[in-house]
């Protein structure tokens, strides 16, 4: 790997195409567009090669000329290159002929993939000369800010709603970052946040450094590429909140065929909404290309963002490959959880339930059809949303330490065996 | 007073007065409010300066992106009627509380 070698060109803004210098910005000046970091892909093509990633240790940052850092990363070194297990017992429950789980309730350090992001946005806030940093976040982006910036030895301030859970804030307090809790309703708190962002000079980063930020998801798409095979799978079922991992996983796809790392095939990506909380969804399956926001009310707090950063952006993505979007219950985001730890092994958070349940039904309709391949994104553990599936996943059943008793219990249900 | 006294007094008063400030807004119109002239209504009833960047007005929503400029109290008040009136009132980031 070219060591000190930065292959960022600019930022861009994505409607407008204005550029700017790679610095902590992150809206254009002329029409407040997003910008989106733009790299020197005839520079990579001569550094990056299967062979060179191969080579490399088995993190995400085996493709770091793709990734926006200028130097060698300096937070988040081991995280990523998480399991793509091969789903055959899912497969035969959903009725598809290959499935894929691609498993980031196993990421590290914080089992969720903000820690692609946030390593991300870190080690980039590193270059810039910051030591605090910050996010806003109801859950694992602030577990994983935390964790980060202590390993790197960063400040941080994390801004929560006040009336969040105790378990997500213990999981952030107790690495030692500055945990504020903010009472208003969820706008308050956004604008909130979105203004001391703006005024005090911190790495934020979802806001400031949210071009770089963004950036870190493609890692994901990039493992799946070579653990496949390098190859690009046909079907990829990816969990909206914002829709940013959609449209960077769909990028990464971009990325490698346009390096000629995987051959130039066809792909479609899907979204998964949850029904409480599904303006994405609702827009695509009225064929409409913007959405209207939502009051969220669903089990899949992680992806309950009623009025998401790049709604329009993840329409557009899954119009021009093809893809579909669907939406699910509670009800059926809990049995899709259940089902994968039944077939799998794999406790997903609440948005696997998601992703899953949506497959279900992408696969029943046909527009997954039966025949091909698909992929499904897990994006967080399910030990961190457990009081969503608590009274769903059945009781413990109590005997006396008594061998007649054991025994009792299995006639009773039929299950009698001898050893 | 003192000369000093006075300054002090006065840099206060200077410190508690309120700031000019600036913010980036994005505007989502609910469909009883798309035909209505809100933002000149805006600078009618409150002392600031619009600036739109970009707009897109369908039958079924309208969404403008604003730059909202002026004193502090005058710029949360302006926000504040917009939400009353059913305005969906983002910071230009949109989601910046995520999960």
């Amino acid at each position: 790997m070219a060591n000190e070698k930065s292959f960022m060109k600019a930022l861009k803004c994505r409607e407008c195409g204005h550029e700017y210098p790679l610095t902590a910005t992150h809206v254009c000046e002329f029409d407040f567009g997003p910008l989106e970091v733009v790299y020197d892909y005839e520079a990579i093509r001569g550094s990056l090669t299967r062979a060179s990633i191969e080579s490399r240790p088995q993190t995400m940052w085996r493709y770091r000329e793709l990734l926006p850092v200028a130097g060698e990363p300096t937070v988040g070194t081991q995280v990523g290159f998480t399991p793509l297990v091969k789903a055959d017992r899912l497969a035969k429950r959903l009725g598809i002929r290959e499935l894929w789980i691609k498993n980031d309730a196993v990421n590290y350090p914080t089992l969720s993939f903000k820690d692609r992001v946030v390593s991300v946005a870190l080690s980039r806030a590193v270059e810039l000369g910051f030591t605090t940093v910050a996010c806003a976040s109801t859950g694992n982006l602030a577990n994983s800010v935390a964790a980060n910036a202590a390993s790197a030895g960063l400040k941080a301030y994390v801004f929560i709603p006040a009336d969040l859970e105790q378990g997500k804030v213990v999981n952030s307090l107790v690495y030692g970052a500055n945990v504020i809790g903010i009472k208003g309703h969820y706008d308050e708190v956004n604008r909130l946040c979105a203004e001391i962002a703006g005024k005090y000079g911190w790495a934020f980063v979802n806001v400031n450094m949210r071009p770089y930020y963004a950036e870190g998801s493609k890692s994901l798409g990039f493992e799946v590429q070579e653990q496949l095979g390098w190859r690009i799978p046909q079907h990829t079922v990816i969990p909206m909140a914002s829709g940013s991992l959609l449209t960077k996983i769909h990028k990464s796809y971009q990325e490698f065929s346009k390096l000629g790392l995987v051959p130039n095939t066809k792909w479609k990506v899907h979204g998964a909404q949850a029904t409480g909380c599904n303006p994405i969804s609702a827009a695509q399956k009225a064929g409409l290309d913007f959405f209207k926001p939502v009051k969220p009310n669903t089990i899949a707090k992680s992806l309950a963002i009623g009025t998401p950063a790049d709604g329009f952006y993840s329409l557009r993505v899954m119009k021009d490959t093809g893809g579909h979007c669907d939406d699910v219950t509670d009800d059926e985001i809990r049995e899709g959880i259940r089902l994968l730890a039944d077939c799998e092994g794999i406790f997903a958070e609440t948005a696997g339930g998601v992703t899953v349940g949506v497959a279900k039904k992408l696969i029943a309709s046909g527009k997954i059809p039966a025949e091909d391949s698909a992929v499904l994104c897990i994006t967080g553990n399910g030990l961190k949303t457990l009081d969503a599936v608590a009274n769903h996943v059945g009781q413990t059943r109590e005997i006396r330490p008594s061998l007649r008793e054991f025994e009792g219990l299995l006639e009773a249900e039929g299950a009698a065996c001898k050893a | 007073m003192p000369a000093k006294a006075k300054k002090k007094a006065a840099k206060a008063a200077k410190s508690a007065a309120p700031k000019e400030e600036r913010t980036r807004l994005w505007l989502m119109y609910p469909p009883k409010q798309i035909t209505q002239p809100i933002i000149w209504q805006i600078a009618q009833k409150f002392k600031v300066v619009t600036n739109v960047r970009q707009a897109s007005v369908t039958g079924e929503i309208g969404i403008v992106c604003l730059e909202l400029s002026g004193l502090r109290p005058e710029v949360k008040a302006a926000i504040k009627w917009l939400v009353s009136l059913g305005i969906s009132v983002e910071p230009v980031e949109i989601n910046v509380v995520e999960s």
